[in-house]
Order: structure tokens, then sequence, then C-alpha cells
């Protein structure tokens, strides 16, 4: 089964490698900006799914990420393939004393807290125009080829590599994660705190390390973003992003992490093309939100969750199926 | 050197004593139960040792070391487990995660952020004899939440083995049980008990339990201890049959 599991990712990596070649240009900068965002949504995912850890600020990681590689790039000279892993140790640093603050508390305080703070810097990205050009954000930001000469990620399709090469990295860290002890811990965590602390954890401890390897994932994704786009603009700390993706995670699956990617992904694609559409337009958000409902209704653990429960009833009718038909095969 | 000293334990709600001046010293090998009528301030004493409350006043010894106001995860670390008087589990994990988690406590590989499978197969082998001992074997791979009430406590008895602690706190096992239910439970805890080295501090409210699990009773009221001594013994005292076993009579 997990021979199968690899199978389709290397399926699915092989399909996301040839997919620049097939589509028009104009679409591979989306589906690159597609698959940042479910870089962004997975990182949400270690805290909400995985901990029970709510955030409704995630967009400070977001923010971050994107500002520490967009100053990066135009301050230094520092080529790209190192500023993008500094700018998310960066956002995972400045996350420790965030972490510190929010931990103190849990459920919606958490929240708030985490708000705050992303509200906060979206305060100080307009406080600081020097440092970070206001409202104006920070525009012109290259891709710096190197070390070495590399310039293959420069290019529109080498960048949609880049992202996607880091992507499958951080699946593959975060599924590893989830399944060590460490991950064990926050499930326990997530089922029952108290429990696990007289367990013997010092639960604020590992709840801390969530929250900032969370927002070093979502800084990894918001420095993908600033290069993309050659721009940063205080959007990005808004507390719309952070509701965007919240919404993303819940509608793919929390706590799967192959759900949140595929639903920051797939959702943001279908943003930027059906918003495209004279029909549709302002009418998306409404749809967006119909989904959201529909899937808090009828499918609390999301649409990927969905299909887990699917395949998993059907896997127990198979079995109970081939006990049936063969019962001396026991005996 | 006894495991557990306790001196001049108190704690205050507001106005109300809740546990009040308790000195009681458990030694190595014990098996003491705690009894007394509703809101003698037995959880609350338990909440003291095992660090979910600070005491207002007194301190706690644990095999000589001061543990007095630590947090509740620390004391754990020192070797105090204890259970929940309203099951405390992780619902949606299997009854093995729950318990592996137990036993991951004490493996310095805890803090492990990728791999480890070792670490956690180790802790699974461990989680594995303390549900065999405590007969939830055949239950390993079911959610918490889908055991009977009855293993739901042995569950969490199990855990509090894993944890391989020196001193259990076992906060009214028999807790909503029905009467068949309460008797296996008291046989699987006494075969347990047998067992073991095991040094144990048991609340319960069913006196049948008490005197078949406990060597030695400490009976609170009001937050004060009013009697301390062999089951005998404390079934014969005046007092306690005026403030908790008359009822019974």
């Amino acid at each position: 089964m997990r021979a199968r599991g690899l199978f389709i990712l290397v399926i699915a990596a092989a399909a996301g490698f040839g997919m620049p070649h097939l589509l028009p240009g104009y679409l591979v900068n989306i589906v690159t900006e597609a698959l940042i965002f479910g870089l962004f949504a997975m990182s949400l995912d270690l805290m909400i799914g995985y901990t029970r850890l709510e955030s409704f600020g995630h967009a400070a990681a977001y923010g971050l990420g994107a500002y520490a590689s967009a100053l990066l790039l135009l301050s230094f000279d520092i080529p790209m393939l190192i500023v993008i892993p500094m700018a998310a140790i960066i956002t995972g640093v400045v996350a420790m004393p965030i972490a510190w603050v929010c931990t103190r508390s849990t459920g919606i305080s958490f929240a708030m807290l985490t708000l705050a703070f992303a509200q906060l810097f979206y305060a100080s990205v307009y406080q600081f125009k020097d440092f970070s050009g206001g409202s104006d954000g920070i525009a012109g930001i290259a891709r710096r080829a190197g070390p070495f000469g590399i310039d293959f990620f420069q290019s529109k399709i080498g960048y949609f590599y880049l992202v996607l090469i880091i992507l499958i990295l951080a699946f593959l860290f975060c599924r590893s994660l989830v399944a060590s002890p460490f991950g064990q811990v926050l499930a326990g965590i997530r089922e029952n705190e108290v429990k696990t602390r007289t367990l013997g954890y010092n639960t604020r401890a590992y709840r801390m390390a969530t929250v900032v390897l969370a927002y070093a994932f979502g800084g990894l994704a918001g420095a993908l973003y600033a290069p993309l786009a050659g721009f940063a603009s205080p959007e990005l700390f808004f507390w719309r992003l952070s509701g965007m993706v919240l919404i993303m995670v819940i509608i793919g699956g929390r706590g799967t992490l192959v759900g949140p990617i595929l639903g920051g992904a797939v959702f943001l694609f279908l943003e930027h093309e059906l918003s495209a559409l004279p029909m549709v337009r302002e009418l998306w958000p409404l749809i967006f939100g119909s989904i959201f409902i529909a899937v808090i209704l009828f499918a609390p653990q999301g649409l990927w969750g969905l299909f887990l429960s699917w395949r998993d009833k059907r896997r127990i009718a198979v079995v109970s199926k081939s006990q049936t038909d063969a019962p001396h095969a026991a005996s | 050197m006894p495991l557990l000293e306790c001196r001049g334990l108190t704690r205050n709600f507001g106005a109300l004593v809740a546990v009040d001046a308790v000195d009681l010293t458990v030694e190595p090998g014990e098996i003491r139960a705690v009894i007394g009528p509703n809101g003698a301030g037995k959880s609350t004493f338990f909440n003291l040792i095992n660090g979910m409350l600070r005491p207002t006043a007194g301190s706690v010894l644990f095999d000589g070391k001061d543990i007095t106001g630590l947090a509740a995860h620390r004391i754990a670390r020192h070797g105090i487990s204890r259970t929940f008087q309203l099951t405390h589990l992780m619902p949606d994990l299997t009854a093995r995660e729950n318990v592996r988690l137990a036993a991951l406590a004490s493996s310095p590989g805890r803090w492990r952020i990728v791999g480890g499978a070792d670490i956690l197969e180790r802790a699974g082998e461990a989680a594995d004899r303390a549900m065999e001992r405590l007969r939830l074997a055949p239950f390993a791979s079911m959610k918490a939440n889908e055991l009977s009430h009855g293993d739901q406590r042995l569950l969490e008895v199990a855990m509090a083995l894993a944890q391989n602690a020196r001193l259990l706190l076992l906060d009214e096992p028999t807790q909503g049980l029905s009467i068949e239910e309460t008797e296996r439970a008291v046989h699987i805890l006494r075969e347990m008990l047998n067992g073991e080295d095991l040094t144990v501090m048991l609340v319960e409210h069913d006196m049948e339990v008490v005197f078949k699990l406990a060597d030695r009773i400490t009976v609170l009221h009001r937050g004060r201890v009013i009697a301390d001594g062999e089951p005998e013994e404390v079934r014969q005292n005046a007092e306690v049959q005026n403030a908790y076993l008359g009822g019974f009579d």
C-alpha cells in the first residue's frame, strides 16, 4: 500500500513535470502560483489539522516570506536559490516571539492573537515606508541567477519546476513530520492537551515549535511568490488572505496535507480563471462561499477527507467480501 | 524513605479550604486508598500532587525531592502518572496509539521531528506489554472512543502503566461502571497490582473496591485527614462510621 502511494506520487510528479510543456504560456504562471498557494495551505494544515491550533492570521507568514525575499533580492547580491530558504528561515525566526505570545492562550483567543500579529505587520508596512515601500509595495524583484551560474530557474518554465520541486520536498518533509514521534505528540495535543501534558510532555513547547515550523513553511511559500509576481504588496499580510487560506484548508480536508495542497492550488486556479469569465466575475465569491458552506454541512472532513473515507469503506468492503468468498482460507 | 510525603498540604478556593493541612506518607510498594464523601477534596488532593493545581501552603516530596508547585509535565517526568475521574483519552486515536504516546513520554526521542519509526516501534512494544496486563490487547486497533466505558477506564490505567512511573494515581478507576464491569475491572486491576512492583494511590467511592484493592486507607473529610490505617482499623473507626461509612450499614 505504501508502494502504491509512492507510485501515485511519482505519477503525479511526472504529470507535474510534463505540465508546463502542455499548457499555453500564459497559464504557466497561474499554475505556478497555484502550487505556491498549495504549499501555503499545507503549512497551515500543520497547525489546524494536526495540532488544532486555529490560526486566523497565517498571512503573516506569507507576507513575511515575500517581503524577506523581496528585500534580500533587491538590497543584496545574493542568488535567488539562496534567498528563498533564507527568507523561510527568517520567517521562522520572526515567528518565535509570535509563537511564544500566541501559545499562552488556546482556542479563539489564540486565533485572535495570530490575527492581531498579521494585522500588526500589515499596519507596519504602511508605517515604515522607507523600508517597505508603503502602499506601493516593493516592485522590480529580479530572479537573480546562481550560485555556480545556475540560470535554469530564471525562466517561466524553470521557475515552475523550482516551485514544484520545493513543494514535493516540503510535502515529503511534512509527511514524515506528522508520522514522527513529534507528530504523535501533536496528535495527542489535538485530541486532549491536558492529558498529553499529564503524560509528561511540555505541550506548550510543542505548540510553539509547530507555530514556528508552520510559519517557516508559510514563509517559504511567500518567498516563492515574490520573485514570481515580481513585487510584494501589503495585501499579502491582510486578513483576507488569512481567511482564504483557512477556508481552502478546510475545503481541501484538514489533517491530510494532500487535501490542503489540492484545495489551495485548485481554488486559486479556479478563482483566477472563473473570475475572468464575463458571466462569473463578481459571482465568484458567491460560488466559493456556497462550496464552503456545502463542504461544512456535508463533508466536514473536507473533500480529500471524503475521498479517503470513501476509499477506506470500499477497501473494507473488498476485504470482507474476499473473506466470505474464501472462508476456508483462514483455517 | 517514603516514596511520597505530603506535609501540611493545603489548597484554598476563595474562602473554601478544599484540602486542609494534609500530612500523608506512602511507602514504596504500598496500595493506598484515599476515601471520603463527595467534596472531601480527594480529586483536588490528586491535582496538588501531580501539579495540575498549585498548593496554597505545604509541600510535596517525591522520593526525597521537593516537587511542590512544579508544572504537571515535569512532575510526570519525575515518575508520577495519573488517571482522571472523568475519562481523559485521545478519542480519535487508536487504543494502541493512546498507550504508545504514554510510553513515548519517557523516551529521549520524543522530540524527533522527522523519521523516528524505530523510536515509535519501541514505544509501541512497551504499549503492547501494558495493554496485555490490562487485557486490552484485542482492542489495540480500535479507536479509543469506540471502546466500552469499562475498557476506556482500563485504557487510562494502561497509559499510566506505560509511562513507567514509580507512583500511579488512580482517580476512581471504576467510576460510572456497572456492577459487572466493576467486578471485571477490579479483577484485572488486582491481577496487574500483584504482577508488578507498583506504588499506587487510589481514590475510590466504592467501598467494596477499596477493601479488595488497598492495603492501607486514608479517609478525607472536608479536606482533612480523619483516619489513616489498615482497612480493618478504618472500618472500625467511629469517626469514619459517622462521616462516611455509616450510610452504607
